[in-house]
């Protein structure tokens, strides 16, 4: 197909689900650009939906080239197998050469489907693409063993080399309401029968927000003391609308429930900052936090393995500094 | 009803070491475990057995020596174990792991109706083998769910997702991934173990049995290769503050304001 050969080889998946909280596919147009120019091609992001003309135009203003829109009533909700029969289908049609989703809940769920059904490679939760000067291949850094290693991976003959990426890892250009891009609507494929079927989708208010997600997380250990003085990282999270998680052995002491469980058997966190009080630092735990960007930990012992892991560490007992940090708080806000 | 439980056996993350010839990790001398989100997976199934009745499989792919995590499966309360080892087998990522797991699945009998599988493993970290398996066996899928309820002839099961919480309909067979901390882990007695170490009823497959060709398993049926493992930098020595509690409150805050975490509170103030 003639067409084909102007279409962009380095495709963005547009998840805009959740958009004003999750700029993961913009920061993907930002570095398909990059990887775009050392392929001499362009980026082009896919997007499917019912009315998302709206997002179209913000993908071009941060610097897409192209966007390839499917719309229609029955792409109202985010579906796995519907999003999986489209967009194979156009990747046989255009055959790019790369292929990247934000490792959102949705993307996490639908591209290694979309990969299985493609026949080809993808590598989960990316902290790092380039081309490799030698072989020009995508190359691909993904956390294994709870980001206690990291792996290079590539994916050298089949197409298209897909990953999905760890959010706030790459930045999105600045907004540029002047940017010109093509907006193509390529014919929609009769829409496939669904398996699965939404009944309710409800968002969740901030205050309960997903641990995974939350900008601010406010962990606890053992070293906070008692069931009663876990309320305190409660009270510490609201001030700072963050989300409390905790510890194997203060869930065991029956403090907070499981849901809140961070480490190996339980979340992975991926906060702007995480505030962990009264924890020792032990490796089951430290698993579920390497994500956080800024790590303040208190606790009582200078040796403690979580001050290695810290950005600021206060050697104090937790009982006593958490009333003054919650006194001091409530003052200054 | 009969339900699919898919595990992996993990080497416990704090002992790993890495060959760095062949670019994987060095599986023996260390301890080694049930996958910690595939026992919530195997949670799952045995309270939608508790529901429906039928039976619970479990199944994995790997060396000889996992057969040990599908015999603490059965101690559990699983009633069968298939261990899926084959030397043609070694190196497989994703796409080649799910060959090999979907076409097991399609030959249990009675037919599975439900696949049930963790978020993800704690060495691999992708959380892919699940959908691909619901890929090639043409089943729906719904990933991380906190809840199962059983209907007729469908599932419906809430999850989070991307700030949503979804309620789903999704109709058998199919195959679902548990959410970690969905389903609490029992501990199991020592006598039920001991029980379960010495049944010797683990089915065991091979590529001969499962019809698989050397060029679609293992790291030939793969689409991926890992060309580099290595440990990430390590993060930024940060500051390690002592002294008056008042004093360390006050360096928090000043910590706060300098992440503008505060700034923004006064705004909308």
């Amino acid at each position: 197909m003639k067409q084909n050969k102007d279409t962009g080889k380095v495709w963005i998946f547009g998840d805009y689900r959740n958009y004003f909280q999750n700029r993961v596919t913009l920061q993907l147009v930002g570095k398909g650009r990059e990887l775009a120019e050392g392929l001499d091609t362009h980026v082009t992001v896919l997007l499917l939906g019912d009315q998302v003309h709206q997002y179209a135009m913000e993908y071009v203003a941060h610097g897409a080239q192209e966007v390839m829109v499917a719309e229609h009533p029955d792409l109202k909700d985010y579906q796995v197998e519907t999003y999986t029969a489209l967009v194979a289908r156009w990747v046989r049609a255009f055959k790019p050469e790369i292929f990247l989703a934000g490792a959102t809940s949705f993307g996490r769920e639908f591209f290694p489907r979309l990969a299985k059904r493609l026949q080809t490679g993808l590598s989960a939760d990316c902290v790092a693409l380039d081309i490799e000067q030698e072989t020009g291949l995508l190359l691909q850094t993904s956390p294994a063993f709870g980001g206690e290693l990291l792996a290079d991976v590539v994916t050298p003959d089949r197409r298209p080399q897909m990953a999905t990426v760890h959010p706030g890892v790459f930045k999105e250009l600045p907004h540029n309401p002047e940017a010109v891009g093509r907006i193509l609507y390529p014919e929609v494929d009769p829409i496939p029968v669904e398996r699965t079927r939404t009944l309710r989708s409800r968002r969740q208010q901030s205050r309960n927000a997903n641990l995974e997600e939350a900008a601010v997380v406010i962990a606890g250990g053992m070293g906070v003391g008692s069931s009663d003085r876990f309320k305190l990282l409660f009270e510490l999270a609201e001030l700072l609308e963050g989300e409390v998680g905790a510890t194997r052995p203060a869930i065991r002491a029956g403090w907070v429930e499981e849901e809140r469980l961070l480490g190996q058997t339980g979340k992975s966190i991926k906060p702007r900052l995480l505030i962990t009080i009264g924890t020792s630092g032990a490796l089951q735990y430290t698993a579920g936090i390497q994500g956080a960007e800024t790590i303040i930990a208190i606790n009582r012992d200078p040796d403690a393995p979580v001050f290695k892991m810290a950005d600021l560490g206060l050697v104090a007992d937790a009982r006593v500094l958490l009333p003054l940090i919650l006194e001091a708080l409530r003052k200054r806000l | 009803m009969h339900i699919v439980v898919c595990i992996k056996q993990v080497p416990d993350v704090p002992n790993i070491r890495i060959d760095r010839e062949r670019m994987t990790v060095i599986r023996e001398g260390v301890e080694s475990i049930i996958n910690p989100m595939d026992q919530v997976a195997l949670e799952a199934a045995l309270d939608l057995r508790g529901k429906t009745g039928g039976r619970v499989s479990v199944i994995t792919m790997g060396p000889p020596q996992s057969e040990e995590a599908l015999l603490e499966a059965l101690a559990f309360g699983a009633d069968e174990a298939v261990l899926i080892t084959d030397p043609a087998f070694a190196g497989a990522d994703t796409l080649a792991t799910s060959h090999v797991l979907a076409r097991a699945i399609s030959r249990l009998r009675p037919k599975p109706q439900v696949v049930l599988c963790g978020m993800k493993t704690i060495d691999s970290d992708t959380g892919h083998v699940g959908p691909q398996i619901a890929e090639e066996l043409d089943f729906p899928q719904v990933c991380g769910v906190n809840e199962i309820h059983i209907e007729e002839d469908a599932l419906v099961v809430k999850r989070l997702a991307d700030g949503f919480m979804d309620t789903i309909r999704v109709t058998l067979p199919a195959l679902v991934s548990v959410a970690s901390g969905a389903y609490p882990v029992r501990h199991i007695p020592l006598g039920a173990l001991e029980r379960a170490f010495s049944h010797e009823d683990v089915v065991r497959w091979g590529s001969q049995d499962l019809a698989l060709d050397a060029g679609e398993v293992g790291l030939r049926g793969s689409a991926t290769r890992v060309v580099r493992l290595w440990p990430p930098p390590p993060r930024k020595k940060g500051e390690l503050l002592t002294g008056s509690p008042q004093d360390l409150a006050a360096r928090f805050l000043e910590k706060l304001e300098a992440l503008s975490l505060l700034d923004e509170e006064d705004e909308t103030e």
